[in-house]
């Protein structure tokens, strides 16, 4: 992994490579081919903490609008229905995380990878970016957080 | 001789063999422990009100302890909303090892809701002396941990309301007839099809006439008190579940649906777990509910009315009292384009 740019959420330093693009519901997409590879952000996976659950609503091969609902992740403390990044078609999902999704949080960006997917990613953003979107949202999701656990 | 409660077992909705087998081996189980009369039924939800096992139930006095596949929220309002009346009978099954660090966060029963001064639709009823015990099956397969948790019921009736079984049976029982119902599960048998419609809690329900305003399909009513209730339900679209995003109080069950949080799990939406579907890329449930909506609509041959009807006021800053600071940063999210 190249370089790396960080984003503190609190006292925990999430950390993010430079070497893809980012979409706003904290997936990371990498270019490979004619298609993209999606996993969760380190920001994502803070929240999340021990992941035992991921189930994908839809199969391989369907086409999915951008923000389309195509599954669900449970972890210990949170729950989260998940959303396509793009509009385009899923090509696979990832077996590895079948067996254990625990690897989400072991090895986000590399084999904890969610699925691969067609479409056009450039509306994706930079390392940069993304951290720059993390700093205008950081502040509603820890009070959304703690809202909930008031509740 | 005498019976301390009834025990119902509800058959789930699929033919699924080991759902089909512990219910069976659970129903001989039971009907041999002593106090106990034990009833296998159709599946609860699918029973229509004048079926004659919701009849049949309606006759037996005393506490229930009733057995389903659904969450104990869900099978209480559905047995409630056909007649079968009782109170919210706290259980004890042994909760999972992981959900524990969870279980002070969460209420059991039904007074989660009530923590504020809001007035709910069972306040207005009449005070119940009759409890009503609800299991799920999906907890554990361990047939002795149901087995258990009857019994601790059954004594908790015996101390309470020891109740001959003679008076059951409406004086028509001799001794043989009584050892027919002693021992031996007794089952009814009606036609059910797969039923799909909205179960009010009432422990939470405010009367607010969300519902009704916002269901385009005619399902919901109202009694001669103007109290809300399901009246069509067969009018219910199969698979919408569009209504209990849209209640305020999250009073309206779907049994079926596959979030926990509709089908009824005993802690509010988000109660047990931080939900982060709308950091994740999620809308917000009530444009939700009105995709939902507009869905159902055009497959009924209707237009899609979008969110021009029937959207609850507090979308609009209507409802002061609705909004806290969580309705207001849930705005901010909205309006953030996550
Ligand atoms: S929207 Fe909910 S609280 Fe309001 S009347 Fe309907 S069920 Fe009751
Ligand atoms: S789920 Fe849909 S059709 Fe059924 S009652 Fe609610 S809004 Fe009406």
């Amino acid at each position: 992994m190249s370089d790396e740019l960080t984003f503190m959420m609190g006292e925990f330093e999430a950390v993010f490579p430079t070497d893809r693009k980012y979409a706003s519901n904290h997936m990371w997409g990498q270019q490979r081919g004619d298609h993209w590879r999606f996993g969760f952000t380190a920001y994502a996976v803070r929240l999340l903490q021990d992941v035992y659950f991921l189930e994908w609503d839809v199969e391989a091969g369907r086409e999915l609008r951008d923000r389309q609902q195509m599954g669900a992740i449970e972890s210990k403390k949170a729950e989260s229905d998940l959303f396509s990044p793009l509009h385009g078609t899923v090509l696979k999902f990832n077996g590895v995380l079948m067996d254990d999704p625990s690897h989400i949080n072991v090895d986000k960006y590399t084999d904890g990878w969610l699925f691969d997917m067609t479409g056009d990613g450039s509306g994706l953003m930079a390392a940069d970016d993304y951290i720059v979107h993390l700093n205008s949202v950081w502040e509603i999701t820890q009070k959304t957080i703690k809202g909930q656990l008031n509740q | 001789m005498t019976i301390h409660a009834h025990v119902v077992i509800s058959y789930g909705q699929s033919n699924n063999p080991t759902k089909r087998q512990l219910e069976s081996v659970l129903a001989e189980r039971l009907a041999k422990l002593d106090g106990v009369t034990t009833l296998v039924v159709p599946n609860l939800y699918d029973l229509a009100p004048t079926s004659s096992t919701i009849q049949r139930l309606k006759t037996l006095p005393g506490d229930l302890i009733v057995l389903g596949w659904l969450y104990d929220r869900a099978t209480h309002w559905i047995l409630d909303r056909n007649g079968v009346l009782g109170k919210f009978g706290i259980t004890e099954l042994p909760i999972d090892e992981d959900d524990e660090e969870e279980l002070d966060s969460s209420l059991d029963g039904d007074n989660e809701a009530s923590a504020d001064d809001m007035a709910r639709v069972i306040d207005e009823r009449p005070a119940l002396d009759r409890t009503i015990y609800s299991l799920d099956l999906r907890k554990t397969p361990d047939v002795e941990v149901f087995v258990d948790e009857v019994e601790r019921i059954v004594s908790i009736a015996a101390q309470s309301r020891p109740q001959p079984l003679l008076d059951w049976l409406q004086g028509e029982g001799t001794a043989e007839q009584m050892s027919r119902y002693l021992g031996e599960p007794e089952t009814t048998d009606d036609a059910t099809g797969r039923r799909w419609y909205p179960v009010i809690d009432f422990s939470r329900c405010t009367n607010c006439m969300e519902c009704i305003d916002f269901c385009l399909f005619g399902v919901y009513g109202v009694n001669g008190a103007d109290t809300i209730l399901v009246e069509q339900a067969d009018n219910c679209r199969k698979g919408c579940p569009a209504c209990s995003r849209v209640c305020p109080e999250n009073a309206i069950i779907f049994p079926q649906h596959k979030t926990p949080a509709i089908a009824g799990s005993p802690a509010n939406a988000g109660g047990l777990k931080i939900d982060l579907s709308q950091l994740f890329g999620g809308s917000n449930a009530v444009t939700e509910a009105a995709n939902e909506r507009d869905e159902q609509l055009i497959m009924a041959g209707r237009d899609a009315v979008g969110m021009a009807v029937g959207i609850p006021k507090r979308q609009s800053g209507g409802r002061a009292t609705d909004r806290d600071e969580l309705d207001n940063l849930v705005d901010e999210l909205d309006s953030l384009d996550l």
